[in-house]
Protein backbone atom coordinates (compact mmCIF):
# COMPACT_ATOMS: atom_id res chain seq x y z
CA UNK A 1 0.00 0.00 0.00
CA UNK A 2 2.68 2.48 0.84
CA UNK A 3 5.16 3.40 -1.90
CA UNK A 4 8.01 3.67 0.64
CA UNK A 5 10.20 0.41 1.74
CA UNK A 6 9.34 -0.84 5.26
CA UNK A 7 11.64 -2.94 7.52
CA UNK A 8 10.02 -6.00 8.14
CA UNK A 9 11.61 -8.86 10.59
CA UNK A 10 10.08 -12.04 12.07
CA UNK A 11 8.66 -11.61 15.41
CA UNK A 12 10.68 -13.30 16.98
CA UNK A 13 13.61 -11.51 15.29
CA UNK A 14 12.32 -8.51 15.95
CA UNK A 15 12.06 -9.42 20.07
CA UNK A 16 15.33 -10.28 19.77
CA UNK A 17 16.12 -7.26 18.07
CA UNK A 18 14.40 -5.19 20.68
CA UNK A 19 15.78 -7.15 23.73
CA UNK A 20 19.58 -6.34 22.35
CA UNK A 21 18.51 -2.90 21.94
CA UNK A 22 19.68 -2.29 18.17
CA UNK A 23 18.50 0.62 15.98
CA UNK A 24 17.41 -1.57 13.22
CA UNK A 25 14.83 -3.09 15.55
CA UNK A 26 13.35 0.51 16.53
CA UNK A 27 12.43 1.07 12.68
CA UNK A 28 11.49 -2.16 11.92
CA UNK A 29 9.05 -1.94 15.40
CA UNK A 30 7.71 1.26 13.76
CA UNK A 31 7.05 0.31 10.24
CA UNK A 32 5.81 -3.12 10.96
CA UNK A 33 3.30 -1.66 13.77
CA UNK A 34 2.65 2.20 14.00
CA UNK A 35 -0.37 1.54 11.50
CA UNK A 36 -2.43 -1.04 12.43
CA UNK A 37 -1.45 1.20 16.65
CA UNK A 38 -2.52 4.81 15.08
CA UNK A 39 -5.83 2.78 14.20
CA UNK A 40 -6.43 1.81 17.75
CA UNK A 41 -5.48 5.12 19.10
CA UNK A 42 -7.07 7.01 16.21
CA UNK A 43 -10.35 5.68 17.16
CA UNK A 44 -9.99 6.89 20.74
CA UNK A 45 -8.77 9.86 20.43
CA UNK A 46 -10.13 11.35 17.20
CA UNK A 47 -7.66 14.91 17.24
CA UNK A 48 -5.23 14.05 15.12
CA UNK A 49 -2.27 15.76 16.78
CA UNK A 50 -3.13 14.15 20.43
CA UNK A 51 -3.39 11.08 18.58
CA UNK A 52 -0.48 11.28 17.38
CA UNK A 53 1.55 12.58 20.83
CA UNK A 54 -0.24 9.22 22.06
CA UNK A 55 1.11 6.88 19.58
CA UNK A 56 4.43 8.93 20.20
CA UNK A 57 3.82 7.94 23.84
CA UNK A 58 3.43 4.25 23.21
CA UNK A 59 6.24 3.25 21.31
CA UNK A 60 8.09 5.11 24.18
CA UNK A 61 6.42 3.42 26.75
CA UNK A 62 7.16 -0.05 24.46
CA UNK A 63 10.66 0.94 24.16
CA UNK A 64 11.01 1.66 28.18
CA UNK A 65 9.50 -1.35 29.78
CA UNK A 66 9.85 -3.95 27.15
CA UNK A 67 12.39 -5.65 29.42
CA UNK A 68 8.66 -6.49 30.86
CA UNK A 69 7.50 -8.62 27.99
CA UNK A 70 7.87 -12.04 27.25
CA UNK A 71 6.59 -14.60 24.63
CA UNK A 72 4.59 -16.13 27.38
CA UNK A 73 2.64 -13.72 27.93
CA UNK A 74 1.80 -14.02 23.80
CA UNK A 75 2.20 -11.88 20.93
CA UNK A 76 3.89 -8.51 21.01
CA UNK A 77 1.71 -6.94 19.16
CA UNK A 78 -1.25 -7.87 21.85
CA UNK A 79 0.80 -6.85 24.37
CA UNK A 80 1.43 -3.61 22.42
CA UNK A 81 -1.86 -2.70 21.57
CA UNK A 82 -3.16 -2.77 24.77
CA UNK A 83 -0.19 -0.22 25.62
CA UNK A 84 -2.05 2.03 23.21
CA UNK A 85 -5.23 1.46 24.34
CA UNK A 86 -4.56 1.98 27.61
CA UNK A 87 -2.64 5.57 27.28
CA UNK A 88 -5.48 6.46 24.79
CA UNK A 89 -8.07 6.25 27.51
CA UNK A 90 -5.99 7.66 30.07
CA UNK A 91 -5.47 10.29 27.37
CA UNK A 92 -9.31 11.07 26.75
CA UNK A 93 -9.72 10.80 30.30
CA UNK A 94 -7.13 13.54 31.56
CA UNK A 95 -7.50 16.21 33.15
CA UNK A 96 -5.27 18.06 30.33
CA UNK A 97 -7.17 16.92 27.79
CA UNK A 98 -10.84 17.96 28.89
CA UNK A 99 -9.33 21.55 29.73
CA UNK A 100 -7.87 21.70 26.19
CA UNK A 101 -11.14 20.73 24.65
CA UNK A 102 -13.09 23.10 26.89
CA UNK A 103 -10.25 26.24 24.96
CA UNK A 104 -11.95 24.63 21.83
CA UNK A 105 -14.07 26.62 19.44
CA UNK A 106 -17.63 25.68 20.12
CA UNK A 107 -18.47 24.42 16.60
CA UNK A 108 -15.84 22.29 17.09
CA UNK A 109 -17.37 21.19 20.59
CA UNK A 110 -20.26 19.60 19.00
CA UNK A 111 -18.62 17.09 16.95
CA UNK A 112 -15.66 16.38 19.40
CA UNK A 113 -18.26 15.90 22.18
CA UNK A 114 -20.16 13.83 19.75
CA UNK A 115 -17.25 11.81 18.78
CA UNK A 116 -14.72 11.49 22.12
CA UNK A 117 -17.73 11.82 24.81
CA UNK A 118 -20.54 10.16 23.73
CA UNK A 119 -20.90 6.42 24.62
CA UNK A 120 -23.56 6.64 22.04
CA UNK A 121 -22.16 3.87 19.51
CA UNK A 122 -21.80 4.94 15.90
CA UNK A 123 -20.23 2.64 13.49
CA UNK A 124 -19.61 5.80 10.82
CA UNK A 125 -17.57 7.78 13.08
CA UNK A 126 -15.46 5.05 13.84
CA UNK A 127 -15.10 4.25 10.30
CA UNK A 128 -14.14 0.68 10.90
CA UNK A 129 -13.83 -0.91 7.32
CA UNK A 130 -16.43 -3.27 6.61
CA UNK A 131 -14.23 -5.71 4.94
CA UNK A 132 -14.92 -8.49 6.91
CA UNK A 133 -18.19 -9.32 5.58
CA UNK A 134 -18.68 -13.12 7.20
CA UNK A 135 -18.78 -10.60 10.55
CA UNK A 136 -22.57 -10.35 11.68
CA UNK A 137 -23.05 -6.77 12.46
CA UNK A 138 -24.11 -7.53 16.01
CA UNK A 139 -20.70 -9.04 16.67
CA UNK A 140 -19.08 -6.91 15.11
CA UNK A 141 -20.21 -3.75 17.31
CA UNK A 142 -19.41 -5.14 20.39
CA UNK A 143 -15.30 -6.25 19.42
CA UNK A 144 -15.61 -2.75 17.36
CA UNK A 145 -16.78 -0.85 20.85
CA UNK A 146 -14.05 -2.97 22.94
CA UNK A 147 -10.99 -3.58 20.83
CA UNK A 148 -11.34 0.25 18.65
CA UNK A 149 -13.02 2.36 21.54
CA UNK A 150 -11.66 1.37 24.92
CA UNK A 151 -15.17 0.09 26.46
CA UNK A 152 -14.68 -3.27 28.86
CA UNK A 153 -17.51 -5.69 27.94
CA UNK A 154 -19.24 -4.71 30.71
CA UNK A 155 -19.78 -1.12 29.38
CA UNK A 156 -20.65 -2.32 25.79
CA UNK A 157 -23.30 -4.55 27.62
CA UNK A 158 -24.46 -1.55 29.38
CA UNK A 159 -24.26 0.63 26.41
CA UNK A 160 -25.84 -1.83 23.68
CA UNK A 161 -28.31 -3.32 25.90
CA UNK A 162 -27.62 -6.51 25.96
CA UNK A 163 -26.97 -9.19 28.94
CA UNK A 164 -23.48 -9.96 30.06
CA UNK A 165 -23.42 -13.64 28.85
CA UNK A 166 -24.45 -12.70 25.48
CA UNK A 167 -21.89 -9.96 25.04
CA UNK A 168 -19.05 -12.17 25.79
CA UNK A 169 -20.87 -15.04 24.04
CA UNK A 170 -21.36 -12.82 20.86
CA UNK A 171 -17.55 -11.70 21.33
CA UNK A 172 -16.60 -15.07 21.28
CA UNK A 173 -18.39 -16.22 17.62
CA UNK A 174 -17.35 -12.92 16.26
CA UNK A 175 -14.05 -13.68 17.03
CA UNK A 176 -14.12 -17.49 15.75
CA UNK A 177 -15.48 -15.40 12.42
CA UNK A 178 -12.62 -13.09 12.32
CA UNK A 179 -10.32 -16.24 12.64
CA UNK A 180 -12.35 -18.49 9.79
CA UNK A 181 -11.82 -15.89 7.48
CA UNK A 182 -8.06 -15.24 7.89
CA UNK A 183 -7.60 -18.21 7.68
CA UNK B 1 -10.36 -31.60 29.38
CA UNK B 2 -13.67 -30.87 29.85
CA UNK B 3 -12.58 -28.40 32.09
CA UNK B 4 -9.98 -26.88 29.46
CA UNK B 5 -12.60 -26.63 26.75
CA UNK B 6 -15.41 -25.43 29.12
CA UNK B 7 -12.69 -22.51 29.56
CA UNK B 8 -11.84 -21.84 26.34
CA UNK B 9 -15.51 -21.64 25.83
CA UNK B 10 -15.82 -18.88 29.24
CA UNK B 11 -14.82 -16.24 26.65
CA UNK B 12 -12.02 -15.30 28.93
CA UNK B 13 -9.16 -15.25 26.13
CA UNK B 14 -11.18 -12.95 24.18
CA UNK B 15 -11.34 -10.79 27.17
CA UNK B 16 -8.07 -11.20 27.91
CA UNK B 17 -6.83 -10.73 24.05
CA UNK B 18 -9.09 -7.39 24.35
CA UNK B 19 -7.63 -6.22 27.53
CA UNK B 20 -10.79 -6.50 29.28
CA UNK B 21 -9.44 -8.51 32.06
CA UNK B 22 -8.24 -7.67 35.96
CA UNK B 23 -4.70 -8.45 36.68
CA UNK B 24 -5.92 -11.46 38.73
CA UNK B 25 -7.20 -13.05 35.34
CA UNK B 26 -4.95 -12.21 33.46
CA UNK B 27 -2.45 -13.62 35.80
CA UNK B 28 -4.73 -16.75 35.59
CA UNK B 29 -4.42 -16.57 31.61
CA UNK B 30 -0.72 -16.58 31.22
CA UNK B 31 -0.96 -19.48 33.95
CA UNK B 32 -3.28 -21.85 32.22
CA UNK B 33 -1.73 -20.82 28.84
CA UNK B 34 1.53 -22.33 29.82
CA UNK B 35 -0.04 -25.18 31.34
CA UNK B 36 -2.13 -26.81 28.94
CA UNK B 37 -1.04 -26.45 25.26
CA UNK B 38 -4.67 -26.30 23.57
CA UNK B 39 -5.00 -23.24 25.63
CA UNK B 40 -1.88 -21.70 24.46
CA UNK B 41 -2.81 -22.72 20.48
CA UNK B 42 -6.18 -21.09 20.96
CA UNK B 43 -4.80 -18.25 22.59
CA UNK B 44 -2.42 -17.51 20.07
CA UNK B 45 -5.38 -18.23 17.30
CA UNK B 46 -7.50 -15.14 18.73
CA UNK B 47 -3.93 -13.23 18.96
CA UNK B 48 -3.07 -13.50 15.43
CA UNK B 49 -7.02 -12.97 13.85
CA UNK B 50 -7.49 -10.07 15.95
CA UNK B 51 -4.11 -8.36 15.02
CA UNK B 52 -5.54 -8.85 11.76
CA UNK B 53 -7.98 -7.23 11.99
CA UNK B 54 -6.27 -4.56 13.56
CA UNK B 55 -4.56 -4.42 10.83
CA UNK B 56 -7.17 -4.40 8.27
CA UNK B 57 -8.23 -1.13 10.03
CA UNK B 58 -5.41 -0.27 10.43
CA UNK B 59 -4.62 4.14 9.71
CA UNK B 60 -1.44 5.83 8.70
CA UNK B 61 -0.11 8.65 10.82
CA UNK B 62 1.68 11.21 9.64
CA UNK B 63 4.56 10.76 7.37
CA UNK B 64 6.81 13.11 9.90
CA UNK B 65 5.39 11.30 12.85
CA UNK B 66 7.73 8.27 11.97
CA UNK B 67 10.89 10.94 12.10
CA UNK B 68 9.73 11.93 15.42
CA UNK B 69 8.97 8.78 17.16
CA UNK B 70 12.29 7.38 15.46
CA UNK B 71 14.37 10.32 17.36
CA UNK B 72 12.58 10.18 20.20
CA UNK B 73 13.42 6.65 21.02
CA UNK B 74 16.98 6.80 19.64
CA UNK B 75 18.10 9.81 21.78
CA UNK B 76 17.58 7.36 24.41
CA UNK B 77 20.13 4.98 23.27
CA UNK B 78 23.04 7.90 23.20
CA UNK B 79 24.57 7.50 19.98
CA UNK B 80 22.85 8.75 16.74
CA UNK B 81 25.68 8.71 14.52
CA UNK B 82 25.20 5.29 13.80
CA UNK B 83 21.62 5.70 12.93
CA UNK B 84 21.49 5.30 9.42
CA UNK B 85 17.96 5.42 7.12
CA UNK B 86 16.03 3.12 6.88
CA UNK B 87 17.20 1.04 3.27
CA UNK B 88 14.81 2.46 0.33
CA UNK B 89 13.95 1.48 -3.70
CA UNK B 90 15.39 4.31 -5.44
CA UNK B 91 12.78 5.28 -8.15
CA UNK B 92 12.33 8.73 -8.95
CA UNK B 93 9.17 9.18 -6.48
CA UNK B 94 10.94 7.75 -3.42
CA UNK B 95 14.30 10.79 -4.34
CA UNK B 96 11.65 13.37 -3.23
CA UNK B 97 10.51 11.42 -0.29
CA UNK B 98 13.83 10.58 1.00
CA UNK B 99 14.72 14.62 0.76
CA UNK B 100 11.35 15.32 2.71
CA UNK B 101 12.08 12.30 4.86
CA UNK B 102 15.46 13.94 5.69
CA UNK B 103 14.34 17.71 6.07
CA UNK B 104 11.77 16.26 8.57
CA UNK B 105 14.53 14.56 10.86
CA UNK B 106 15.20 17.74 12.13
CA UNK B 107 12.49 19.22 14.42
CA UNK B 108 12.78 22.60 15.47
CA UNK B 109 11.97 23.45 18.99
CA UNK B 110 9.00 24.62 19.72
CA UNK B 111 9.71 28.61 20.74
CA UNK B 112 8.80 29.00 24.40
CA UNK B 113 5.83 31.75 23.46
CA UNK B 114 4.30 31.36 26.95
CA UNK B 115 7.10 32.56 28.45
CA UNK B 116 7.82 35.07 25.96
CA UNK B 117 4.70 36.33 26.68
CA UNK B 118 4.45 36.30 30.28
CA UNK B 119 7.96 38.16 30.44
CA UNK B 120 6.77 40.85 27.89
CA UNK B 121 3.28 41.07 30.11
CA UNK B 122 5.61 41.66 32.87
CA UNK B 123 7.71 44.38 31.33
CA UNK B 124 4.75 46.12 30.13
CA UNK B 125 2.93 46.07 33.72
CA UNK B 126 6.19 47.90 35.02
CA UNK B 127 6.12 50.02 32.90
CA UNK B 128 2.39 50.84 33.43
CA UNK B 129 2.77 50.96 37.15
CA UNK B 130 5.91 53.35 36.71
CA UNK B 131 3.94 56.09 33.99
CA UNK B 132 0.57 55.89 36.64
CA UNK B 133 3.18 56.55 39.58
CA UNK B 134 4.51 59.41 37.88
CA UNK B 135 1.07 60.58 36.91
CA UNK B 136 -0.61 60.31 39.98
CA UNK B 137 2.50 62.67 41.76
CA UNK B 138 2.48 65.45 38.92
CA UNK B 139 -1.82 65.21 39.69
CA UNK B 140 -1.26 64.99 43.05
CA UNK B 141 1.42 68.36 43.10
CA UNK B 142 -1.01 70.22 40.57
CA UNK B 143 -3.41 69.56 42.99
CA UNK B 144 -1.88 71.08 45.94
CA UNK B 145 -1.43 73.55 44.01
CA UNK B 146 -4.93 74.22 43.34
CA UNK B 147 -5.91 73.91 46.79
CA UNK B 148 -2.88 76.07 47.87
CA UNK B 149 -4.66 78.57 45.50
CA UNK B 150 -7.69 78.43 46.67
CA UNK B 151 -7.30 78.95 50.05
CA UNK B 152 -5.47 82.33 49.28
CA UNK B 153 -8.25 83.30 47.18
CA UNK B 154 -10.85 82.26 50.01
CA UNK B 155 -8.34 84.39 52.36
CA UNK B 156 -8.52 87.27 49.58
CA UNK B 157 -12.13 87.05 48.99
CA UNK B 158 -12.38 87.19 53.30
CA UNK B 159 -10.62 90.00 53.47
CA UNK B 160 -12.66 92.15 50.59
CA UNK B 161 -15.80 90.68 52.06
CA UNK B 162 -14.80 92.28 55.89
CA UNK B 163 -13.40 95.50 53.95
CA UNK B 164 -16.95 95.72 52.36
CA UNK B 165 -18.66 95.46 55.58
CA UNK B 166 -16.50 97.93 56.76
CA UNK B 167 -17.43 100.76 53.95
CA UNK B 168 -20.87 99.79 54.59
CA UNK B 169 -20.74 100.61 57.93
CA UNK B 170 -18.54 103.61 57.15
CA UNK B 171 -21.32 104.29 54.23
CA UNK B 172 -24.16 104.18 56.78
CA UNK B 173 -22.40 106.72 58.71
CA UNK B 174 -22.70 109.02 56.19
CA UNK B 175 -26.10 108.09 54.99
CA UNK B 176 -27.32 108.55 58.47
CA UNK B 177 -29.01 112.28 58.61
CA UNK B 178 -28.79 112.14 62.42
CA UNK B 179 -24.76 112.48 62.54
CA UNK B 180 -23.36 115.83 61.99
CA UNK B 181 -19.57 115.82 60.95
CA UNK B 182 -17.40 118.35 62.86
CA UNK B 183 -14.12 119.61 62.22
CA UNK B 184 -11.74 119.61 64.40
CA UNK B 185 -9.04 122.19 64.32
CA UNK B 186 -5.55 122.50 64.99
CA UNK B 187 -4.72 124.50 67.76
CA UNK B 188 -1.51 126.91 68.28
CA UNK B 189 0.25 123.83 69.19
CA UNK B 190 -0.23 121.78 65.96
CA UNK B 191 -2.28 124.46 63.07
CA UNK B 192 -2.16 121.69 60.91
CA UNK B 193 -3.91 118.59 61.86
CA UNK B 194 -7.12 117.95 61.42
CA UNK B 195 -9.52 115.09 63.00
CA UNK B 196 -13.06 114.88 61.65
CA UNK B 197 -15.84 113.39 64.10
CA UNK B 198 -19.48 112.38 62.87
CA UNK B 199 -21.57 112.49 65.97
CA UNK B 200 -24.98 111.30 66.25
CA UNK B 201 -26.71 113.17 69.42
CA UNK B 202 -30.31 110.64 68.65
CA UNK B 203 -27.69 107.45 68.74
CA UNK B 204 -25.38 108.48 71.03
CA UNK B 205 -22.62 107.57 68.64
CA UNK B 206 -19.03 109.25 68.20
CA UNK B 207 -17.46 108.16 65.47
CA UNK B 208 -13.99 109.27 64.36
CA UNK B 209 -12.88 109.22 60.43
CA UNK B 210 -9.53 107.54 60.90
CA UNK B 211 -8.64 107.56 57.47
CA UNK B 212 -8.22 111.83 56.70
CA UNK B 213 -6.98 112.23 59.92
CA UNK B 214 -4.14 114.47 59.58
CA UNK B 215 -2.05 113.84 63.23
CA UNK B 216 1.70 113.65 64.35
CA UNK B 217 2.13 109.98 64.70
CA UNK B 218 2.44 108.91 68.43
CA UNK B 219 4.78 107.29 70.10
CA UNK B 220 4.57 104.52 71.93
CA UNK B 221 4.45 105.92 75.55
CA UNK B 222 1.43 108.20 74.33
CA UNK B 223 -1.85 108.28 72.94
CA UNK B 224 -4.53 110.33 71.67
CA UNK B 225 -7.61 110.80 73.85
CA UNK B 226 -10.97 112.25 72.46
CA UNK B 227 -12.83 113.65 74.93
CA UNK B 228 -16.55 115.47 75.04
CA UNK B 229 -17.09 118.96 76.25
CA UNK B 230 -20.49 118.87 78.31
CA UNK B 231 -21.26 121.94 80.55
CA UNK B 232 -17.99 123.11 80.08
CA UNK B 233 -16.68 119.71 81.86
CA UNK B 234 -14.41 117.08 79.94
CA UNK B 235 -15.77 113.90 79.35
CA UNK B 236 -13.65 110.90 78.38
CA UNK B 237 -14.87 109.27 74.93
CA UNK B 238 -11.96 106.77 75.04
CA UNK B 239 -8.38 107.11 73.26
CA UNK B 240 -6.86 106.37 69.57
CA UNK B 241 -3.84 106.16 68.22
CA UNK B 242 -2.73 108.35 65.30
CA UNK B 243 -0.90 105.36 63.28
CA UNK B 244 -3.86 104.56 60.96
CA UNK B 245 -5.24 101.35 61.68
CA UNK B 246 -5.09 99.65 58.40
CA UNK B 247 -8.24 97.64 58.79
CA UNK B 248 -10.94 100.41 59.83
CA UNK B 249 -11.09 103.86 58.21
CA UNK B 250 -13.76 104.87 61.35
CA UNK B 251 -13.10 104.37 64.84
CA UNK B 252 -16.71 104.47 66.98
CA UNK B 253 -15.58 106.15 70.49
CA UNK B 254 -17.93 105.72 73.51
CA UNK B 255 -21.27 106.85 73.45
CA UNK B 256 -22.42 110.17 74.41
CA UNK B 257 -25.69 111.83 74.00
CA UNK B 258 -24.93 115.67 74.49
CA UNK B 259 -21.75 117.68 74.00
CA UNK B 260 -20.77 121.41 73.04
CA UNK B 261 -17.24 120.50 71.60
CA UNK B 262 -15.06 117.87 71.22
CA UNK B 263 -11.36 117.81 71.63
CA UNK B 264 -7.70 115.59 71.51
CA UNK B 265 -5.35 115.98 73.95
CA UNK B 266 -1.99 113.43 73.62
CA UNK B 267 -1.87 111.49 77.38
CA UNK B 268 -0.25 108.80 78.02
CA UNK B 269 -1.04 105.18 76.72
CA UNK B 270 -4.12 104.09 77.87
CA UNK B 271 -5.51 107.73 78.67
CA UNK B 272 -6.12 109.83 81.33
CA UNK B 273 -9.24 110.94 83.67
CA UNK B 274 -8.89 114.82 83.35
CA UNK B 275 -7.28 116.11 79.98
CA UNK B 276 -3.61 117.28 80.00
CA UNK B 277 -4.89 121.14 78.62
CA UNK B 278 -1.38 121.80 77.13
CA UNK B 279 -1.51 118.63 75.18
CA UNK B 280 -4.64 119.50 73.33
CA UNK B 281 -4.19 119.01 69.64
CA UNK B 282 -7.23 119.69 68.08
CA UNK B 283 -10.53 121.17 69.15
CA UNK B 284 -13.64 121.63 67.50
CA UNK B 285 -17.37 123.57 68.39
CA UNK B 286 -20.31 120.89 67.83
Amino acid sequence: MSKKHKISLSEEELVLALRNHEKIAVEALYDMYSSSLYGVISRIVIDTAIAEDVLQETFVKIWHSFSSYTTEKGRLFTWMVNIARNLAIDKIRSKDFKNQNKNQEIENNVTSIDSQRSTVYKPELMGVKELVQSLKPDQKSIIDLVYFKGFTHVEAAEELGIPLGTIKTRLRMGIQELRKYFN
Amino acid sequence: MEEIKAYIESGILELYVLGDVTPNEKRQVEEMASKYPEIKTELDGIERSMELYAKENEVEPSKNLRSRVLGSLLTNLGDDRNFTAAPRHTDVEDDTDIADEEDDNIIPLPARKENDFYKYAFAASLALLIASTIALVSVYSKLQDSNNQLVALQLDKQHFANRVNLMDKELSVFRDTSYKLIHLKGTAKTPSSVVTVAFSPGQKKVVIDMANMKMPENDKEHQYQLWALVGGKPVDLGVFDAKRDTITDIKEMKSIASADAFAVTLEPRGGSVNPTMDQMMVLGKY
